[in-house]
């Protein structure tokens, strides 16, 4: 029973607030993705959490007890860090028991433990060694290793997988996955890749300059983010955006383009300034589409540039002079300057407020 | 061609120019401290020998009257071995212990004015030995702990502090944050933390401080030779005058002595080269 | 529960501030109080008569301070100048060599570790007119007359500085070539390819580089410039004729010989801020280079 709750928290440096009022009820066993741009004050919650910086306002609470003024050690927590931090000056072994030496349980049940997170994450061969003579990945595994010794009542990971090249990156994301589907712990994960939300989370938790902008699970932000932040931060490549104003019913792009307002969109008044949105899965040239059901626009447009990707080939182009992205399924070579008849999937279109950036939905 | 063989004879030429400045260098570096050690395994009259003798023999007579004690006009260095040693071993392992409190502080909190903080204590260390020994003499006198070696102790803690102080700081500075916040996490208290993980790690680098403390100490003069007066407490570099008389010096003598003052000093310096280069431009660089 | 407590970093600086202020800030400002007064060793109650700034405006007005003030600045700016070219030199040489390079730079460690009051011996005893090596060399290369190296002015002057120089380049040459060791390859290697010469690499790339490193280099130095005090006491005590007369012995002098402690310490304090001032400025030297190199944080 070990809920995370955090209600009106806040962290201020001097001056400086780093983290505005965040409020977040995390549930027993679930993983949360905390992701941002960097300096969004995630890392900042994430370390609140943990009792590494102090908290300037609000509570914290984990397992139903306030948490606000215990040290770390007292919180039953445990953190994978991105520089690992791994002590330099033990093994293996020894890094992965020290939080029970420390604790001071038994010889027996230290060997146990940290035989059995060695085995769940293949450490065996390495037990004897220091952390200089491992390797990234190695290292990656010992910290995540050390974590799952203690047993702990929530995991944190503070962007653990951003020093890791590309394809291991990869690997290890199943590999927490997998760890999650093991431990059936409470993981509070912060990153700033949102491809390593998408796939890890539960649930997301986005934030922007120490507010956070919208909560839900990933598919939730994917198909109705909050606003133009979130629809250019999640996904990629990220939302097609494209200004426009309400006339007559209808929606008219600033180089001229008149669209029928999607179904999805809430009330607009005449005149009002928007962002019309859409994903280039959604913008797709006839006869490489996939799914056409639902109301559908046609319009030529000219690929400026395409980039094959094997399965799809994305197509650069201008609508209403803007740059926008399309996507073309069962791709066949295409030549720049190419003019193409794209179909654009008018359901699954997004409308902003050009002013504040909200979504307008139904 | 002819432009190829110009530059690899200019390189030739280089090449044994260099050779030979880097052999002047070390034969500068070698031949004073050499000559002592020769001198004293020869016998006085050699030493004094006009014109002087090339060729040396060999005697362990300095040495044998330097630890036959405090006989006729020798000197006792015994005393003086062993007060150095109390003197300088004490007040390194205070100084550590101290110098490395206020590191750890410089390198691991944010404060106010932390760098006039730093800059300060290191200006006290800037005063001259000589300067502060007047005043010192005074005080010392004056609290009854002039010729003792907790007096000389206490001076020597105070020389060494701030400079202990600059090299811890940059060894911890080089100990990421996370590892002691990973400790933390990991069930430490903070004292814990410092005394699982960073000392262990900054260990070397502590130690490379510790002598570095110890040789100021063991070398020092100019405190030394006003806050000491007796046998019981003048160390080795104030015994060193007693080979001086009047009009005369026991040149023999004193070289022993004088070799007996730099082997430990020259052990230690081999252990701990790497790690005191490391500390000195890691904290002065990343200030 | 909720009483005040002083900041960690506080807590953890006092050891240290307490030490300080204990043995080198009383006992200093005793000496300014005393520098105030006509304080004889020899008769106590002399300190309890204040005298204003009658010590100050002796020595200034005193030919001999003067003398000694100026010889000490000299002293240190010839030392220290040629302490870092000498410095920089062996250390590039060092840097070049390819084979046996661990067991030189041990041996450019071993001044470092000689006692100040040591290397005075050693070299009364090389420099010694009569029996010394220096002597002994010359005469025996041909030389009739026995050199006074320490008994001439200048000659004292010229031994005592070389003492000084032995002891301390090593200072230097172990700090640059650890700058050398740090120092990225891709710049120089660019450099080459861009067709510099070998001097304009070092003048445009070496050179700012290593200007951190010289700088801890000087401010570890003028942490100690007062050593030279052992140096010249043990190998001509100031003389002869007072010809090598520096400020720092001309102050044990009064001091101790003559015992006017209110006036020895006066000059003691001309002394300090003599001292501080070149640690400031090779401090604030130190970070401004750091700040251009952007290694400062």
């Amino acid at each position: 029973m070990t809920e995370v709750t955090l209600s009106n928290v806040v962290k201020k440096y001097g001056a400086l607030q780093a983290v505005h009022g965040i409020d977040l009820d995390i549930q027993d066993g679930e993983f949360v993705v905390l992701v941002g741009p960097s300096g969004c004050g995630k890392s900042t919650t994430l370390r609140m959490i943990a009792g590494l910086e102090d908290i300037s306002g609000g509570e914290v609470s984990i397992g139903g007890r306030v948490v606000n003024d215990l040290p770390p050690r007292e919180r039953n927590i445990s953190m994978v860090f991105q520089n690992y931090a791994l002590y330099p000056h033990m093994t293996v072994r020894e890094n992965l028991g020290f939080s029970l030496k420390i604790a001071k349980r038994p010889g027996a049940e230290i060997t146990e433990a940290v035989n059995e997170a060695a085995q769940i994450l293949g450490l065996d061969e390495l037990m004897d060694r220091k952390p200089a003579a491992l390797s990234g990945g190695q290292r990656q595994r010992v910290a995540m290793g050390r974590a799952i010794v203690r047993h702990p009542d929530v995991f944190l990971f503070d962007e653990p997988l951003s020093n890791l090249d590309a394809k291991l990156r990869t690997q290890m994301r199943v590999e927490i996955k997998k760890l999650h589907q093991k431990v059936e712990s409470t993981i509070i994960y912060v990153t700033h890749d949102q491809i390593e939300a998408m796939t890890l989370a539960d649930r997301i938790v986005l934030m922007r300059d120490g507010h956070i902008v919208q909560v839900g699970t990933p598919l939730e932000l994917f198909n109705a983010p909050v606003d133009t932040f979130v629809a250019t931060f999640i996904g990629s490549p990220p939302m097609n955006l494209v200004d426009g104003v309400v006339e007559d019913g209808q929606i008219v792009l600033d180089g001229g383009v008149t669209l029928p307002v999607p179904t999805t969109a809430g009330r607009l008044s005449e005149g009002q300034a928007i962002k019309f949105g859409f994903r280039a899965d959604n913008l797709m040239p006839a006869g490489h589409a996939v799914d056409e059901d639902g109301a559908v626009y046609e319009l030529d447009l000219a690929v400026t540039l395409t980039e094959p990707l094997g399965t799809e080939t994305l197509l650069f182009t201008n609508m209403a002079g803007v740059e926008v992205q399309g996507k073309m399924f069962n791709p066949r070579p295409v030549r720049p300057g190419e003019k193409m008849n794209f179909r654009l999937m008018l359901d699954k279109c997004h409308v902003f407020d050009a002013q504040s950036g909200h979504a307008i939905r139904r | 061609m002819d432009r190829n063989q110009a530059h690899r004879n200019r390189r030739r030429l280089l090449k044994t120019a260099h050779f030979i400045g880097l052999f002047l260098t070390m034969l500068v570096i070698c031949v004073p401290g050499l000559w002592i050690v020769l001198n004293s395994f020869r016998p006085t009259v050699e030493i004094m020998a006009k014109p002087p003798v090339w060729v040396p023999s060999f005697t362990l007579d300095h040495y044998r009257a330097m630890f036959a004690g405090a006989g006729e006009g020798g000197v006792p260095v015994f005393s003086y071995f062993r007060n150095s040693l109390i003197v300088s071993v004490t007040s390194t392992f205070i100084a550590i212990l101290i110098g490395m409190s206020g590191g750890y502080a410089f390198a691991r909190y944010r404060f106010w004015g932390k760098n006039s903080y730093f800059v300060g204590l290191m200006l006290f260390r800037a005063v001259p030995g000589v300067a502060l020994s007047l005043p010192l003499f005074i005080v010392f006198a004056k609290v009854g702990i002039i010729d003792t070696h907790f007096g000389l102790i206490l001076a020597y803690v105070a020389m060494n502090v701030p400079f202990t102080i600059w090299l811890t700081d940059g060894f911890f500075r080089q100990i990421p944050k996370e590892l002691h916040e990973a400790a933390e996490i990991d069930g430490c208290t903070r004292w814990q933390a410092f005394w699982k993980v960073e000392f262990p790690v900054a260990r070397s680098g502590v130690a490379s401080a510790g002598i570095f403390a110890f040789l100021t100490s063991w070398n020092e003069f100019a405190l030394a030779s006003q806050l000491t007066r007796s046998v019981g407490s003048k160390t080795m570099p104030v015994g060193l005058l007693d080979f001086t008389a009047e009009f005369t010096i026991n040149w023999g003598g004193m070289c022993a002595l004088a070799v007996l003052m730099i082997v430990p000093a020259l052990i230690l310096t081999f252990i701990v080269q790497k790690h005191l280069i490391a500390g000195l431009t890691f904290g002065g660089v990343k200030g | 529960m909720t009483r005040r407590r002083l900041p960690e970093w506080l807590v953890l600086l006092l050891p240290a501030i307490i030490v300080i202020a204990a043995v080198v800030l009383i006992p200093l400002l005793f000496s300014l109080y005393s520098s105030f007064t006509p304080y004889k060793l020899t008769r106590p109650s002399t300190l309890w008569k204040w005298v204003g700034t009658y010590n100050y405006e002796k020595i200034l007005s005193d030919a001999k301070f003067w003398a000694a003030f100026g010889r000490t600045v000299l002293f240190l700016t010839i030392v220290l100048n040629l302490e870092l070219l000498l410095g920089l030199g062996i250390a590039l040489m060092m840097n070049k060599v390819t084979w046996g390079q661990r067991t030189l730079r041990t041996i450019l460690m071993f001044p470092m570790m000689f006692s100040p009051i040591l290397v005075g011996f050693q070299f009364k005893f090389i420099f010694n007119d009569n029996i010394g090596l220096v002597n002994n060399v010359l005469q025996s290369m041909g030389f009739n007359a026995a050199l006074p190296w320490l008994v001439d002015g200048k000659l004292a002057m010229f031994s005592i500085m070389f003492a000084e120089i032995w002891m301390s380049t090593s200072v230097f040459a172990i700090l640059i070539l650890a700058g050398l060791f740090a120092m990225p390859r891709d710049p120089l290697e660019a450099a080459k390819v861009d067709g510099c010469t070998p001097w304009q690499s070092f003048r445009h790339i070496t050179l700012p580089f290593l200007m951190p490193f010289i700088y801890i280099a000087m401010t570890i130095r003028s942490l100690d410039v007062a050593r030279a005090y052992d140096i010249v006491q043990i190998m001509t005590g100031g003389g002869p004729a007072r010809r090598t007369e520096l400020l720092w012995t001309l102050m044990s002098r009064t001091g101790y010989v003559d015992a006017r402690m209110g006036l020895a310490n006066a000059m003691g304090y001309v002394s300090i801020i003599l001292s501080i001032l070149f640690t400031v400025y090779f401090f604030r030297k130190l970070s401004a280079a750091r700040a251009e190199l952007g290694m400062a944080g």
